[in-house]
């Protein structure tokens, strides 16, 4: 019965309860949406890549060179040569090596030249290794193995031919469309950028870009599919290259050696170390977000109390009456914050279903751009505790209206 | 004695100095129905609230029913009030916002007297003698006729089965009509139930449904001695 009261209370006063309601949904789903994509974000970037000791590419920054080597963020700055990915392999510390080629695109996936390596030795999350749900690696010049999203999106099924572009560009003017690739495997979801990327090999990389100078197409090309199919396709650099050690033990000594290197400006990273520079950069970020979402949150609080404090004055009439039939002044009191209670209650119902239906929509916009993986499913622990805390907040703040409302409840008109 | 006031005096808090009530002594038997009348100003709304034990005097007795209201705690006064005391206003009787059957519910969960089945009949019951039809019952109190709502809130009054009926002018806003057919209903339901009633206005013309009248002049001593 108390319930019906306060719930019709409510109804009564539509207009003002709606916008209140509105600005503590918009401010939860804030809340929840900021604090989730954190929590995610931090645990994909952690996910992507693990059984990898050393990551090699061109002198430049260690976090600018996991970005784009790893998770195929930015632009690389600048190639390493063969000779030194050999020269690099054959130390006896390094158990393999894998070279890593990217610079091209097919429909605004990226596309990576690699060796048939890639697959036994690249793991995510913990040391799982890449399978395929359909397929094999690639073994011709024009083969294309592709990430699960590359095929979802695409629709690509094997033995479909597609033709890469130049650049990484999501449109791009030069495609390389006299030397399509076809779809020999297709791998199993990672919820990495694996993803997103179309793997081919070093040889395809080269292939296609034989009869290219300076980035650009030459016109009159004679070379036939069959010459190429002969000619040597032999990569003269890669962009990095992702190592596995013998020992553990050796990986300082190893990155040391590689950072020495004379023959060319080279850069060795430990994957997680590189990662943890990036939380601590993004750190001062996820803060201030949160704390303007906490911010955003009180101030719809403090709304949701005006409101409710402004009603009061209007439910003189209202509260006279229900102390006469019997209400104690507390009982007025407890009706107010039950009032603030449905609406975070409600606030919060209505924030999440927002965000679940924006997480939705904005998945694919995160996979693509971001390489981000987010699940829909946000009621996590966290997330959980967080949205308490909200109600808690909600009801300690309406405690000012329902003091007032029990103050009214004390004065005895005359 | 229904109601045994003895040397009642009471001033607001805000005005120290200007005294509202002071009654020496004044009782209603039980079972009687009392009419006072007096002008507006005259703590009218002081007296009844004294008497329903929302106000409690500066000093002296306020018996209801052999109960001394001036010295229970809070709690039980609420209690008091909500078991053996209804009221009825000049206006603002229900909360607009909840149909009949929920307004008259309410108050009955204040004095959780009797569980919900046998209430609901209770409820149903008395919204008929008070010819109310039932397709009003689940409108909400906003949206009957000022007749309609005074009616109601008889039966609001009255479902706790109070001994003590208090009412402040319930006729002000009705028509003659409207007002003629509450007072009969409203005598009726309180000789029926041998309900004290204390009913307080400023229309003599009413009077002739009581067996006493009275004047506030003549209970409160205020005036008297400015």
């Amino acid at each position: 019965m108390f319930a019906k009261l306060a719930l019709q209370s409510l109804l009564d006063r539509k207009g003002s309860v709606v916008l209140s309601l509105m600005a503590m949904t918009v401010s939860i789903f804030v809340l929840l949406g900021v604090e989730y994509i954190r929590h995610q974000t931090k645990e994909n970037f952690s996910n992507t890549v693990s059984g990898v000791d050393l990551v090699v590419g061109a002198r430049t920054g260690s976090l600018n060179l996991l970005l784009y080597s790893i998770f195929r963020i930015g632009a690389p700055t600048n190639n390493i040569s063969w000779e030194t990915y050999e020269a690099i392999a054959s130390n006896a510390k390094v158990k393999w090596a894998v070279p890593l080629s990217l610079g091209d695109s097919h429909k605004g996936f990226r596309v990576l030249g690699t060796t048939g390596d890639y697959f036994d030795y690249f793991s995510y999350a913990n040391q799982q290794h890449l399978n395929f749900a359909k397929g094999q690696a690639f073994h011709q010049v024009f083969d294309v193995v592709l990430g699960a999203q590359v095929a979802k999106k695409l629709g690509y099924q094997l033995g479909d031919k597609l033709a890469l572009a130049h650049g990484i560009a999501a449109t791009s003017f030069s495609l390389h469309d006299d030397r399509p690739f076809t779809v020999v495997g297709i791998l199993a979801p990672t919820g990495t950028p694996v993803d997103q990327t179309l793997h081919v090999s070093l040889q395809g990389l080269e292939a296609i870009h034989i009869d290219w100078q300076q980035g650009v197409k030459m016109p009159g090309s004679t070379i036939t599919q069959a010459e190429l199919e002969k000619a040597k396709l032999q990569p003269k650099s890669v962009t990095a290259l992702i190592l596995g050690l013998e020992s553990k033990m050796a990986t300082f000594r190893v990155q040391r050696a590689i950072n020495q290197y004379k023959q060319e400006p080279l850069l060795a990273i430990l994957p997680g170390v590189a990662l943890s520079e990036l939380w601590q950069m993004m750190g001062v970020i996820e803060n201030t977000l949160l704390l303007v979402s906490a911010l955003v949150f009180i101030a719809a609080c403090l709304g949701v109390s005006a409101m409710l404090l402004s009603s009061i004055r209007e439910r003189q009439h209202e509260i006279q009456l229900l102390r006469v039939i019997g209400a104690p002044a507390y009982f007025l009191f407890f009706l107010i914050e039950l009032e603030a209670l449905f609406i975070a209650l409600l606030s919060c119902v209505l924030g999440a279903g927002l965000l679940s239906v924006c997480l939705v929509f904005l998945q694919n916009y995160l996979l693509g751009h971001f390489g981000l993986h987010i699940g829909s499913n946000f009621l996590t622990g966290n997330n959980l505790s967080l949205m308490l805390a909200v109600i808690c907040a909600s009801v300690l703040v309406a405690i000012i209206p329902a003091l007032s409302g029990y103050r009214q409840a004390r004065i005895v008109k005359r | 004695m229904a109601i045994d006031l003895l040397n009642v005096r009471f001033h607001y808090p805000q005005q120290p100095n200007h005294e509202v009530l002071n009654i020496p002594s004044w009782t209603v038997p039980v079972g009687e129905q009392v009419f006072i009348h007096g002008p507006s100003g005259g703590g009218k709304s002081t007296l009844l609230s004294v008497l329903s034990g929302l106000l409690i005097p500066d000093e002296g007795q306020v018996s209801i029913f052999g109960q001394r209201l001036d010295q229970m705690p809070n709690r039980r006064r609420n209690q008091f009030r909500a078991n053996h005391i209804g009221y009825v206003f000049q206006q603002f009787n229900l909360i607009p916002y909840l149909n009949a059957l929920d307004n008259i519910q309410l108050a009955s969960r204040f004095a959780q007297r009797k569980k919900a089945p046998v209430l609901l009949g209770d409820i149903k019951k008395l919204l008929t003698d008070l010819n109310i039809s039932a397709s009003d019952w689940h409108r909400p109190a906003r949206a009957l006729s000022i007749g309609q709502q005074q009616r109601v809130a008889i039966a609001r009054a009255l479902i706790n089965r109070p001994e003590l009926l208090i009412a402040d002018e319930p006729t002000s806003s009705l028509d003659p009509f409207n007002k003629e057919a509450f007072m009969a209903l409203l005598m009726s339901m309180v000789s029926e139930n041998g309900i004290s009633l204390v009913f307080v206005s400023h229309d003599l013309s009413l009077s002739h449904y009581f067996d006493r009248v009275e004047s506030l002049n003549v209970i409160n001593r205020c005036g008297d001695s400015p």
